[in-house]
């Protein structure tokens, strides 16, 4: 497209260190079921492009939803007008960039049918019957279905030479059943996040049978009792519940703009400071994370990141030490690394590419183990599946999660079901109480696809996983 | 394309039994700063074109954000195609109609003349403050000017204007980090010399921290501190979900549900909040009594549910909490011993039924007894209930502007359940 030559030769001009542009398309289709209430049913097309302009260390960018010659020149001149404006402040307190080479790629996430592709009729009668099902349920007064359909459509150019063309879509299906039981109501959801796919995965799902689950584990739930008062128990989570503890206690914490207090004044900062490098115990022996940009199905595979660098794959725990963290080209040089990990992303096109969390995994363990063993394997503990409350504080050391779904564990077998569980951990302590991880025949991912972060705000999506695991001596107690 | 323009073309291209209309335009200037540096520094226009059509009860909705003919075809297309494959809708309600809507003006002269340069110099001079006391300063200074407009074939015709200026800055000086805030729609008011002062205040009372266990006890939450929590409830605080068993409102509309101290409006009068007067729906801001001396009197119902349980359709546009006299002084003597939050962070419903919330206190926690203030404390936990925490409301301070949208007192609160603890 002509407007990437005539931005970043016109930035050049202006004396720009460094410059690029993404030409940003964003289609949204979402559809909200709601007990047989079509709420929703709405398609989002955001079109423009963001311009950043970086100038004796600092950065400007400027963004536009008009595509013209004049709008395009006027948008880079005011990109590095507010560079210039920074850098004036900058004076003592430049920012470098990581170098990095020119590359001239294309890449689309790998999909058999587009969702955009498949007619409305057919994807709101799927839900249909999916609610009509949970309905049927006596006790079930709530069913909703939400289905997020996304697709970015991104010509990325810089004035290192790199052209871009990229192509990132996901699907994130939920289902929610509500029950009512004497005097009290609780949800129980499937939700195993998006995943970047085509609409096969849909239709692979065997959604009709999830439904029935969910509904009559949602009666199950309203009618169980609750685990009564706090005490130190084991628990055993689920991937899908997993995905979430790893999302909020390592993937926020690895952020190298948390680390270095870029987030201090809104999302917070990260205990896991630099001279922790290579030396703090984060976990366990067996806790190994790997953050992996070039994840199959993952939902921060993108090819490149808004950096335009490459999508990599590199240890951020390894064998329970902190390794490394997610990087973009500005923040490693913070701290001399000299490289980024491609962590730099954008939500829509007017948004500036911030430190993202990268698809971030928990790596299953090495010796056979199955979830039926490791519950055999367990005296006195809880099972807990899906998301429920999570909370953490703005250092990310204490937090507290609850969960959707808790079955408690005595002697080797689950005994009774339970609801409104929570638990309560720390950093580091969490991580070096996993003594179990099951084997990569369980090892299933979790997309997040509402990471909010920034000023100004922006949601973000990536990929967690995990194999079920075991964590020893956590506080476990039902809510207040 | 002018915003006539745009509606004109709209009715003119589509023959949708019925449609809703809206437009936002965006001007946005955001500076962002950390450990005394620009980190981020953007500007730009957006815009937002959202058509909701309808055929008989069958709707399908579709936004854009250009306003040129291809692209309104676009829109009214894509549209109708999701309207005319979509199910009968047995809650569809007809868009709203004609409506004599409150004047309020929510822009303010100094916002809109405020220039990126301005904005750079006061981060300019927060940082300069901050490097004199040997310190590090993270924040953001951001100004929005908003246009937004709502047109149905029914004949409802809104527009609204607003302006809101932000400074924020968390201060770091050693192990102690603190933050101040100022959001409203005028900058006018804005002091920085007086933020900086009270945020230099606060960085020094926070100086000397000492272990603190979770337990029971007496707090004065400040605005900033409560308005999170009611926030939380007002969102749970919903007809609908309340009617259909869902929340802790249920059953307890016309009872005194909350503490005979609380009081809860949404409200035009205060000339400081701002208030859009109309919803997305069409309907007309007005003086709302949500909850007057503990008294649960009116929930938020959209016009669907309002028609159906034969209630007034009601929005939240802001929040307005009236205040008392006492002052932090007095309100330190009327309890043995207490904490003062300064605000609270990451808050999440642990349940729903129950109303229950969990959050942990940020930006410092002061231990103060026999009406004095002590010393610092850690961070920690909080497992709430906020309509039961209303009951416990012993005294109520001079309200403030805690955000442009919402005006809250300061509050002294017995017995608040804290959980846990940090380890800073």
């Amino acid at each position: 497209m002509k407007y990437l030559d005539l931005a970043m030769n016109a930035a050049s001009s202006l004396g720009a260190e460094y410059a690029d542009i993404r030409i940003q398309k964003t289609t949204d289709q979402v559809i909200f079921l709601r007990n047989l209430s079509l709420k929703s049913a709405h398609t989002s097309v955001l079109d423009g492009y963001g311009i950043r302009v970086f100038k004796e260390g600092a950065w400007g960018f400027a963004h536009n939803n008009v595509f013209s010659d004049e709008a395009v020149l006027a948008t880079v001149q005011k990109a590095f007008d507010i560079a210039t404006l920074s850098a004036s402040v900058n004076k003592k307190k430049k920012l470098r960039l990581a170098p990095e080479r020119s590359y001239i790629a294309t890449w689309k996430t790998p999909v058999r049918i587009d969702p955009f592709d498949v007619p409305l009729s057919e994807k709101v009668d799927l839900m249909m019957e999916v609610n009509r099902t949970m309905l049927a349920f006596d006790g079930i007064k709530q069913a909703v279905f939400y289905m997020i359909m996304h697709k970015d459509e991104k010509l990325f150019a810089s004035t290192l030479g790199t052209r871009l063309d990229i192509t990132h879509q996901f699907i994130d299906p939920m289902i929610i059943a509500t029950a009512i039981h004497d005097g009290d109501s609780q949800s129980r959801t499937f939700d195993e996040g998006g995943r970047a796919v085509g609409w096969e995965w849909i239709q692979n799902l065997n959604l009709i049978d999830k439904a029935k689950q969910i509904a009559e584990e949602a009666l199950i739930k309203v009618k169980s009792e609750s685990l009564g008062p706090e005490t130190r128990r084991t628990l055993i989570l689920d991937p899908n519940h997993l995905g979430l503890t790893m999302h909020e206690s390592v993937g926020h914490p690895t952020e190298l703009d948390r680390v270095l207090g870029w987030e201090a004044d809104f999302a917070g900062v990260s205990f896991a400071t630099p001279e922790k490098l290579k030396n703090f115990r984060y976990g366990s022996e067996i806790v190994n994370f790997v953050g992996d940009n070039t994840l199959a199905e993952g939902l921060a595979t993108h090819g490149f990141d808004d950096d335009g660098v490459p999508g990599q794959k590199w240890h951020i725990i390894k064998d329970g030490i902190l390794n490394e963290y997610g990087s973009t080209r500005d923040t490693a040089m913070e701290i001399d690394l000299g490289y980024s990990r491609g962590c730099n992303r954008a939500t829509y096109y007017y948004d500036q590419p911030i430190n993202r969390i990268p698809n971030l995994y928990l790596l299953p363990g090495t010796q056979p183990l199955t979830p039926s063993e490791l519950i055999a394997d367990t005296e006195d503990g809880v099972y807990i599946q899906g998301r429920g409350s999570f909370s953490i504080d703005q250092h990310r050391v204490n937090f507290q999660f609850g969960g959707d779904f808790f079955w408690e564990i005595k002697n080797g077998k689950l005994i009774r079901p339970l609801k409104k569980v929570l638990y309560k951990s720390c950093n580091p302590e969490f991580w070096n109480s996993c003594d179990a991880i099951c084997d990569e025949r369980f090892w299933r991912p979790f997309g997040v696809v509402n990471c909010g972060k920034g000023q100004p705000s922006q949601t973000a999506r990536m990929t967690h996983g995990s194999a079920p695991a075991r964590f020893r001596n956590i506080r476990v107690g039902g809510s207040q | 394309m002018k915003i006539q323009n745009i509606v004109k073309y709209i009715r003119e291209h589509t023959d949708a039994d019925d449609f809703i209309c809206s437009i936002r335009e965006d001007n946005s200037h955001e500076t962002r700063f950390a450990q005394n540096g620009i980190t981020q520094h953007i500007s730009g226009p957006k815009l937002q074109i959202s058509l909701q059509l309808s055929f008989g009860t069958k709707s399908g909705s579709c936004r854009v954000n250009q306003a040129d003919e291809a692209t309104l075809g676009f829109l009214i297309k894509t549209a109708t195609d999701i309207a005319c494959l979509a199910p009968e809708d047995p809650e569809h309600m007809a868009s709203s109609g004609p409506a004599e809507l409150p004047r309020v003006e929510n822009c303010a002269p100094a916002t809109m003349n405020l220039q990126p340069k301005d904005m750079v110099d006061i981060v300019q001079k927060s940082i300069d403050k901050a490097i004199a006391m040997d310190a590090m300063v993270s924040g953001m200074c951001e100004k929005h000017l908003v246009k937004s407009w709502l047109f149905t074939k029914n004949g409802f015709e809104g527009s609204n204007e607003s302006s809101s200026f932000g400074h924020s800055m968390t201060l770091k000086k050693g192990e102690v980090e603190t933050k101040v805030s100022y959001e409203a729609k005028d900058y006018a008011p804005f002091n920085l010399e007086e933020e900086f002062s009270r945020l230099s205040s606060q960085a020094t009372a926070l100086a000397s921290m000492q272990d603190f266990d979770a337990q029971k006890i007496a707090v004065i939450l400040r605005p900033e501190a409560l308005q999170e929590l009611i926030w939380y409830m007002s969102w749970m605080m919903n007809r609908r979900q309340s009617d259909e068993g869902f929340t802790a409102f249920t059953g307890q509309l016309g009872q005194q549900f909350m503490g005979e101290k609380f009081s809860l409006y949404s409200t035009l009068k205060q000339k400081s909040l701002s208030a859009s007067p109309y919803s997305p729906e069409g309907l007309p801001s007005r003086e709302t009594t949500w909850i007057e001396n503990g008294l649960l009197k009116n929930m938020p119902a959209n016009r669907y549910w309002a028609q159906k349980v034969g209630c007034n359709p009601l929005h939240i546009f802001n929040l307005y909490i009236p205040g008392g006299e006492s002052t932090e002084e007095e309100m330190m003597k009327m309890v043995p011993r207490g904490l003062i939050i300064n605000r609270f962070w990451y808050i999440r419903t642990v349940d729903m039924k129950a109303g229950e919330l969990t959050g942990m206190t940020r930006d410092g926690v002061l231990y103060f007894e026999d009406g004095k203030v002590r010393h610092a404390v850690n961070n920690l936990r909080f497992n709430e209930i906020p309509h039961d925490m209303t009951r416990r409301i012993l005294a109520l301070g001079t309200e403030k502007l805690a955000s442009p949208a919402m005006i809250v007192p300061t509050a002294l609160i017995d017995s608040f359940n804290f959980v846990d603890k940090t380890s800073f």
